[in-house]
């Protein structure tokens, strides 16, 4: 018996670095300020739902299959109406949770345009989650994909698969 | 009269109305008797129930079947949604990235 419990032990031991990291989404305050808002919550069962509603062809087929395994998306977009309404410390806040397993693949600064940074959740070879952070002057936008996912792929889906950005009202633009 | 001949009047066994056996057998027949009548009511209301409950688990059953389909949908268009923002912004990344490197 006390063996079993050892090896038990070890083996959560051994699998929790495999386990994805949760990374907290919230932004206080932002949402009220923001002109737009995107929210998307999706937890791996809801996403294994979302997978029987795509449609058997094309990018649909294509995202369908991307999704399969995961554990979750979320994204949170803000724009604003104005230059500085949101602060940049809680990026930097949001950027500090992401542990030492997490590498930079690409990050892309300009004064004109967007501010992109895309890092990775690196266990050896595998992809066990991505952050992408894109920031302007009225508008930032934070996903986080976890799980295993294909980054080539990512970039080949081409349509807005009609959908629209829903404003804050509620009403679809 | 005494009270002992009144008895005895009142008590005579007198025969019945001609026709009188044919009217109690058919009353049996038509009515049939109280145990049966019993059990045919208990019959019907245990169908009547049975059938409430079959009637209302259909119904409970398609309400769930169009509430996850409203939720599948839902979940759909969020899925498709998220895919395109972070598409958008990793072509972007990689396009940058690619005139960054053309230039040099």
């Amino acid at each position: 018996m006390r063996k079993f419990i050892v090896a038990l032990t070890l083996m959560l031991l051994a699998a929790s670095p495999l386990a994805a990291q949760q990374i907290n989404l919230d932004f206080p305050g932002l949402a009220d300020r923001a002109e737009e808002v995107v929210d998307v919550t999706l937890d791996a069962t809801m996403l294994r739902l979302a997978a029987k509603f795509l449609g058997k062809e094309g990018d649909e087929r294509e995202i369908r299959d991307m999704i399969n395994g995961l554990s979750g998306i979320y994204v949170r977009s803000y724009s604003f109406a104005k230059d500085g309404e949101y602060d940049r410390a809680q990026i930097e806040r949001f950027r500090s949770q992401l542990g030492s397993t997490w590498k930079a693949l690409v990050t892309v600064r300009s004064k004109t345009k967007d501010n992109v940074s895309i890092m990775a959740d690196m266990r050896g070879e595998r992809i066990n989650g991505l952050v992408i952070i894109a920031t302007e002057p009225r508008e930032f936008t934070i996903v986080n994909i976890v799980g295993n996912i294909d980054i080539e792929r990512l970039s080949r889906l081409e349509g807005e698969f009609g959908i629209p950005k829903i404003s804050k009202d509620g009403r679809n633009d | 009269m005494s009270l002992e001949e009144d008895l005895r009047r009142a008590l005579r066994r007198e025969s019945p109305a001609p026709g009188f056996a044919a009217r109690v057998l058919e009353r049996i027949e038509r009515d049939g008797e109280p145990a049966t009548q019993v059990r045919q009511h208990s019959g019907r209301t245990w169908r009547a129930v049975a059938a409430s409950l079959t009637l209302t688990a259909l119904l409970g059953g398609w309400a769930f079947t169009v509430h996850q389909r409203r939720e599948g949908e839902r979940a759909r268009e969020q899925v498709l949604l998220a895919m395109r923002i972070a598409g958008e912004k990793v072509r972007y990344a990689q396009q940058e990235v690619r005139t960054i490197g053309s230039t040099d």
